[in-house]
C-alpha cells in the first residue's frame, strides 16, 4: 500500500515537471526576406546555434527559449539580420538558454556568436565567423567563402572546406581538420591539439602553430607540398619520403624539425610548436 | 528607457552618473549594467596604465601590427573585399574602440616592458629567465588577469575555471616565448612566438569583455 502511495507520488512529481518543462519551453520563428549576400549576425549567450542553407531568398530563425528570463530581440536594416538574446533581471547561464535553428541564402555571410554553443554551419558559400569561449564549433561542407573560428576552450571541426581564407584561434580546443584547402589555412593554438587530414590542396599557404599543443598531419603520396616543422622542445617525426630542402631559415637537426618537398612542392605547410610533438604522416 | 536609449546616453553616464531613468534601467537590465561594469573596470585598469612612460612608436607600430593580424582593427575596405565585422560595434556602439584599446593596453605593456629592459639584463636574462622586468610583467599580468576573472565571476561563475585554466596556459606561452626571445632577440620566429602568445591572451581579453559572451 505504502509501495503504491509512493508510486502515485513519484508519478504525479514527474508529470507537473514535465508540465513546467512544456510550459517554461517557447518556440518563436522569425523570417526575413533578403537579398543576394545577405549578412546574418545571431549573437547568443547561452545556447545552440546551426545555420543550413535555405531554399530561396530569405532568412529563416526559429529560437527556443526555456524561460522568461531572456527574450530574443531581431532587426533587419536592408540586407543585414542582426537576431540576439537578450537577458532579463534575473537571468543566469542555467535560465537563459536559447537554441537557434537558423536557414540562410546559401551565399550570406554569417557571424554566430555563443560563451557554450554548440555553433554549427553548413553548405555556405558565403563567409562564416564562429566565436564562442566553450562552444564546439563544426562547419562543414564549405566553399568559396572565408571562415574564421575563435574559441577559448571548445573543440573545432572544419571538414570538406574549399577556396575561402581558414583562419583559427584556439586557446586550449583541439582543433580538426578534414579536406580543408585554400588559400590560406592558418590555425593558431597554446594548448590544443591540431589534426589535419587532407592533401594541402594547390598553391596554399598552411601555417600551424602552438605552444603545448601535439600537431599531426596526414597525407596522400600524391600530395604536394613543401614542408618545414620545427618543435624547440617536443619530438618531430616524419614518415613521408621527402626530398630534403638544401636552405631553411633554421637548422635541420633530426628529431627536432625537419624540412623537405614531396610531388611539385604546389603547396607550403609550416608546422611550428613549442613543446608540442609534430608528426607528418602518410595516409 | 531601453537598451538602445540608455546606450545612446551611455558616455553622459560614465562621466556625470545619468539621470533617474538610466539609473532605473541599469538596475532592471543585466545587459546594461554588465556593460557599464566592464567599462568601469577598463577606465580603472587605463588609469593605472597612465604611470607607465611614454612608448616609443615602434612600440605602437608593433601594436597596431599585432591588433591588424588579429583583426581588432581593420585596413580599409574596398568595395570587393569581403569583410567580417566583428560584434564588439553592434554591442557597444560608439564605445566599440574599448575592447581593443584594452587589448592594445594589455599588448602594449607586454611589448613596453621588454624593449625596456637593459641590453645588459637582456644577456642577464639568457642564464636568469626570470628577471626584474619579466618579473613585472608577470606581476602586470597577474593584476590584470585576476580584474579579468572577477569580471568573469561577476556574470557568469561557472566560466570562471575555465578562463583561469587558459589565461594560466597562455602565460606559459608567453613566458617561453619571451625566453625564446632573450635567448636571440634577432630569431624572427621567436619574435613571431612571442606576438602569437600575446594575440592568444588578447583574444581570451576580447572574449572576457565582450558582454554577449560572459
Amino acid at each position: 500500500m505504502q509501495r503504491s502511495q509512493y508510486l502515485i507520488e513519484l508519478g504525479a512529481v514527474v508529470i507537473v515537471a514535465i508540465a513546467t518543462i512544456a510550459v517554461a519551453e517557447t518556440k518563436k520563428e522569425y523570417r526575413f526576406e533578403v537579398g543576394p549576400k545577405s549578412k546574418v549576425s545571431i549573437v547568443n549567450q547561452f545556447g545552440s546555434v546551426s545555420v543550413k542553407p535555405s531554399t530561396g531568398n530569405f532568412v529563416s530563425v526559429t529560437a527556443t527559449t526555456y524561460s522568461d528570463k531572456v527574450e530574443v530581440d531581431q532587426s533587419q536594416s536592408g540586407n543585414r539580420v542582426d537576431v540576439q538574446s537578450h537577458l532579463l533581471s534575473g537571468a543566469n547561464a542555467e535560465n537563459s538558454r536559447v537554441d537557434y535553428e537558423v536557414l540562410v541564402p546559401a551565399d550570406a555571410s554569417v557571424n554566430l556568436e555563443s560563451a557554450t554553443g554548440p555553433l554549427r554551419a553548413e553548405r555556405l558559400h558565403g563567409d562564416v565567423e564562429a566565436e564562442g569561449a566553450n562552444a564546439a564549433v563544426d562547419v562543414k561542407d564549405m566553399s568559396g567563402g572565408h571562415v574564421h573560428v575563435k574559441t577559448m576552450a571548445g573543440p573545432i571541426t572544419l571538414t570538406n572546406i574549399r577556396d575561402g581564407h581558414v583562419e583559427i584561434d584556439s586557446v586550449s580546443g583541439d582543433v580538426t581538420l578534414t579536406s580543408v584547402t585554400g588559400p590560406l589555412v592558418r590555425v593558431s593554438s597554446t594548448s590544443g591539439r591540431i589534426q589535419y587530414n587532407g592533401d594541402f590542396g594547390y598553391a596554399g599557404e598552411y601555417r600551424f602553430n602552438s605552444h603545448s599543443g601535439n600537431i599531426e598531419a596526414t597525407i596522400p603520396d600524391d600530395a604536394s607540398v613543401d614542408v618545414t616543422a620545427q618543435s624547440v622542445r617536443g619530438l618531430v617525426q616524419n614518415d613521408v619520403p621527402l626530398q630534403p630542402k638544401v636552405h631553411t631559415s633554421f637548422l635541420v637537426k633530426e628529431g627536432s624539425s625537419f624540412a623537405g618537398t614531396i610531388n611539385k612542392a604546389a603547396s607550403s605547410v609550416w608546422l611550428r610548436t613549442f613543446s608540442g610533438k609534430i608528426h607528418l604522416k602518410r595516409r | 528607457m531601453n537598451c538602445a536609449e540608455f546606450q545612446r546616453e551611455l558616455p553622459e553616464f560614465m562621466e556625470e552618473g545619468g539621470n533617474a531613468a538610466s539609473q532605473a534601467h541599469l538596475n532592471d537590465c543585466r545587459d546594461c549594467s554588465g556593460l557599464v561594469s566592464s567599462l568601469e573596470a577598463i577606465i580603472r585598469e587605463a588609469k593605472e596604465l597612465q604611470t607607465s612612460e611614454e612608448p616609443s612608436p615602434r612600440v605602437w607600430n608593433s601594436i597596431e601590427i599585432m591588433l591588424r593580424q588579429e583583426k581588432l582593427i581593420r585596413e580599409p575596405q574596398t568595395s570587393g573585399h569581403r569583410s567580417i565585422l566583428p560584434s564588439l560595434r553592434q554591442h557597444w556602439g560608439a564605445l566599440a574602440w574599448l575592447v581593443p584599446t584594452a587589448a592594445a593596453l594589455l599588448v602594449g605593456v607586454g611589448i613596453l616592458l621588454y624593449q625596456q629592459r637593459p641590453d645588459n639584463a637582456r644577456r642577464a636574462a639568457v642564464a636568469k629567465p626570470a628577471g626584474p622586468a619579466a618579473g613585472a610583467n608577470i606581476q602586470t599580468a597577474d593584476t590584470s588577469d585576476e580584474q579579468l576573472l572577477q569580471e568573469v565571476s561577476a556574470r557568469a561563475p561557472m566560466m570562471r575555471a575555465a578562463y583561469e585554466s587558459n589565461l594560466r596556459d597562455v602565460n606559459n606561452y608567453i613566458r617561453d616565448a619571451q625566453d625564446s626571445v632573450d635567448a636571440d632577440p634577432n630569431d624572427e620566429e621567436a619574435q613571431q612566438a612571442l606576438m602569437d602568445a600575446y594575440g592568444q591572451k588578447s583574444m581570451i581579453y576580447e572574449m572576457a569583455l565582450d558582454r554577449s559572451l560572459p
